[in-house]
C-alpha cells in the first residue's frame, strides 16, 4: 500500500522476526530466525534495524537451548548491535537493551568483546509499581534464567510489585506489558502463589497472542518456567 | 505521602453533610409496603444509609460532629420505619423475603431494635425453607450476619459459605471485574461487621487483599468507577487496621478529584445526559447517581481516619512481601 512508510515496514519486519523467534522457541522450526546479511530486497535491508528493535531476544531460542547460533544470524545480530549504539541522550531502557545485546553477543560468541559496564538503575529508584512494571516489560529480554544484572536484582527485590503490575496490565488489556511482566514473574522469588501465573500466561496468550511480540514473551516465559521446574 | 487522616475526616464530614441535605431521597415512599414496590429505590437506600451511619457512630467519639450527624441520620431512618414497626408489616407481606431482616440488621447494629420483629424473624428463620433460600454466596453471608445481629444465631460463627464466594476462593487477581469487585467488598464488609471488627478477617484473606487491592484500585479509578473505587478504599482501610499499611493517598486523590460541587461522589463517569434517559425528575436521577458512592466515600474515609496508627505490620506478612514496601501506590 502507498501509505506504508519506513516505520510501517520496519514494524512488519519486527513482527516477522518475532514470529520466527516464537516458532523456534516452540521447537517446531529451526529455520533462520534472522534474515542473513546479504538477503536480497527489503527484508535484508531492514533486518539489522528489526533485530535492534527486538534486541537480545532475536537470539533467544539458541540461548535457551544452548545451541550455537548460525554464523549468518550472528553476523546480522552483530551488525545490528554495532550500527545502533545508544545516543548520548538515550533513555535508560535503550541503554539497557543495547547492553543486553552485548551480553548475548558474548554468550553466543565468546570471542566477542566483553559486555561493557552495566548502565545504572537510578531511574527506577522509588519508581511506583506501575512504572516499574512498565519499564521491566520493555526490558523483558533481560529476564533470563541464571543471568544476573542490576535490573534483575532490582526486580528480585520487588516481586509483589511486578505481580501487581501484571494484574494491572491484564485489567487494562495491555497484552505486551502483561506478557513481559509475566516473563519476569517466572524468574522472581517471592511472587504470591495466588497470582496464578500459568493460567495467567495462557490467558494473555489467548487474548493477545496473535501479536507475535506478545506470543514471544509468553513462549519465553513458558520455556523458562519449564526449565526452572525441570 | 503521609496519611491524610485530617483530610479524610473533612472528606467524611462533607460527604455526610451532602447525604444529610438529601434526606428526602432516602425517605420511604408510599410504595414501600406495596407488594410490587421497587425495593432498590426505597428500602435499599435506607438500609445503606443506616449501615454506613451505624459504623460511623461506632468508630467516632460521641462528642465528634461526625458522630452527631450520623446519629441524626440514624434517628431519621428509624423514624422512616416507624421505629421498626414497618418491618413487622413488611414481614407479613413477604414473610420469606430476606431484605427486611438485612435492612433491620443495619439499624440494630446502631442499637435501634424492635423486639417483636426480632421474635417474628426468628420464627421464619427456623424453617428449612428460609435456610435454603437460593441466593449467591456473598448475599447468603450477609443474611447470616443479619441473623446473628438479630439474635437468631450466636455471633461469630465461621461462615460456612465463605469458600464459595469469589474472594473466599482466592481467585487469580487478574480475573477481577466489576461484579467480582462488588462481591468481594461485601464479603469483607460482612466478615468485619462493616469495618468495626477488622480482626475477624481471616489472615489468608488479609494477605491476599494486601497483595491485590493496589491494582484493583488503580484500574477501577482509572476507569472512573468511583462507586466501586470507594468500596475498595473502604476494604483497604479495613485491611490496614490489621496490617498497619498507610492510606493509599494517590488513590484517594483520584476519588476526591471526581467529587461534585458539594462533595458528592458520582457512581461512575457517565455524564448526566446519559442518566437523563432514566425515568424520574432530574433531582431523583442526580440523587440515585450519587447517594451510594457518597455514602461509600464517607464510610471509607471514617474507616481510614479511625485506623489505629500504632499497629505494626505482622512480621510474617512483611517478610512474605518483599516488594510491597517502599514504592508509593
Amino acid at each position: 500500500m502507498e501509505q506504508s512508510g519506513t516505520s510501517t515496514r520496519l514494524q512488519a519486519a519486527v513482527q516477522d522476526l518475532a514470529s520466527g523467534v516464537v516458532s523456534a522457541l516452540r521447537g517446531g522450526d529451526h529455520a533462520h530466525v534472522v534474515p542473513p546479511v546479504g538477503t536480497d530486497g527489503e527484508a535484508g535491508d531492514l533486518a539489522p534495524a528489526a533485530v535492534r528493535v527486538l534486541g537480545a531476544d532475536a537470539l533467544l531460542p539458541g540461548l535457551l537451548s544452548r545451541t550455537p547460533p548460525d554464523p549468518a544470524e550472528l553476523a546480522v545480530f552483530r551488525k545490528a548491535f554495532e550500527a545502533y549504539p545508544p545516543r548520548a541522550d538515550a533513555a535508560p531502557t535503550v541503554r539497557w537493551s543495547h547492553w543486553a545485546m552485548a551480553r548475548t553477543l558474548r554468550r553466543a560468541d565468546p570471542s566477542s568483546a566483553e559486555a561493557p559496564d552495566e548502565p545504572d538503575t537510578a531511574w527506577l529508584d522509588g519508581a511506583t509499581w506501575q512504572v516499574l512494571t512498565h519499564q521491566l516489560a520493555v526490558l523483558a529480554p533481560l529476564a533470563l534464567p541464571g543471568e544476573d544484572c542490576a535490573v534483575s536484582r532490582l526486580a528480585e527485590g520487588r516481586p509483589v510489585d511486578v505481580a501487581r503490575g501484571f494484574v494491572r496490565a491484564v485489567r487494562r488489556r495491555d497484552w505486551r506489558q502483561a506478557a513481559g511482566a509475566g516473563r519476569w514473574l517466572t524468574l522472581l522469588p517471592g511472587v504470591p502463589e495466588t497470582v496464578g501465573l500459568d493460567a495467567g500466561l495462557d490467558f494473555v496468550e489467548l487474548m493477545g497472542g496473535q501479536d507475535p511480540l506478545v506470543a514471544l514473551q509468553v513462549q519465553a516465559a513458558r520455556r523458562m518456567r519449564t526449565g526452572a521446574r525441570g | 505521602m503521609t496519611a491524610p487522616a485530617e483530610d479524610l475526616r473533612a472528606v467524611a464530614g462533607t460527604a455526610l453533610a451532602w447525604v444529610d441535605s438529601h434526606r428526602a431521597g432516602f425517605a420511604l415512599g408510599e410504595d414501600a409496603l406495596a407488594v410490587d414496590g421497587e425495593v432498590d429505590l426505597s428500602w435499599k437506600p435506607l438500609g445503606e444509609l443506616a449501615q454506613v451511619c451505624a459504623t460511623v457512630t461506632r468508630l467516632t467519639d460521641p462528642a465528634d460532629p461526625l458522630h452527631a450527624r450520623a446519629r441524626g441520620l440514624l434517628d431519621f431512618a428509624w423514624q422512616e420505619t416507624h421505629e421498626g414497626a414497618l418491618f413487622l408489616r413488611l414481614q407479613r407481606l413477604e414473610p420469606f423475603a430476606t431484605y427486611p431482616l438485612e435492612v433491620y440488621a443495619a439499624l440494630a447494629a446502631a442499637g435501634l431494635r424492635h423486639p417483636a420483629f426480632e421474635q417474628a424473624a426468628a420464627v421464619v428463620a427456623r424453617t428449612r425453607g428460609w435456610r435454603l433460600t437460593e441466593q449467591d454466596p456473598t448475599r447468603r453471608l450477609g443474611v447470616l450476619r443479619a441473623e446473628e445481629r438479630c439474635g437468631v444465631h450466636p455471633f461469630g460463627q465461621a461462615p460456612p459459605g465463605l469458600p464459595q464466594t469469589w474472594l473466599g476462593g482466592l481467585p487469580e487477581p487478574w480475573t477481577f471485574g466489576r461484579d467480582a469487585g462488588y462481591a468481594l467488598t461485601h464479603v469483607v464488609f460482612h466478615l468485619s461487621d462493616w469495618g468495626c471488627d477488622a480482626a475477624a478477617l481471616p489472615p489468608d484473606l488479609v494477605a491476599y487483599l494486601s497483595d491485590w487491592l493496589p491494582p484493583w484500585l488503580d484500574t477501577c479509578l482509572e476507569a472512573g468507577m468511583w462507586d466501586l473505587g470507594g468500596e475498595l478504599l473502604a476494604v483497604a482501610a479495613i485491611v490496614a487496621r490489621t496490617t498497619g499499611e498507610s492510606v493509599p493517598a494517590g488513590d484517594w486523590g483520584r476519588l476526591l478529584a471526581a467529587r461534585g460541587p458539594a462533595g458528592e461522589v458520582p457512581l461512575d463517569d457517565r455524564d448526566l445526559d446519559e442518566i437523563g434517559a432514566a425515568p424520574g425528575t432530574d433531582g431523583d436521577r442526580y440523587f440515585l447517581h450519587h447517594y451510594h458512592s457518597t455514602l461509600m466515600a464517607a464510610f471509607a474515609a471514617v474507616l481510614a481516619g479511625a485506623r489505629p496508627a500504632a499497629e505494626r505490620p505482622a512480621p510474617a506478612a512483611a517478610g512474605r512481601r518483599p516488594g510491597g514496601q517502599g514504592a508509593p501506590a
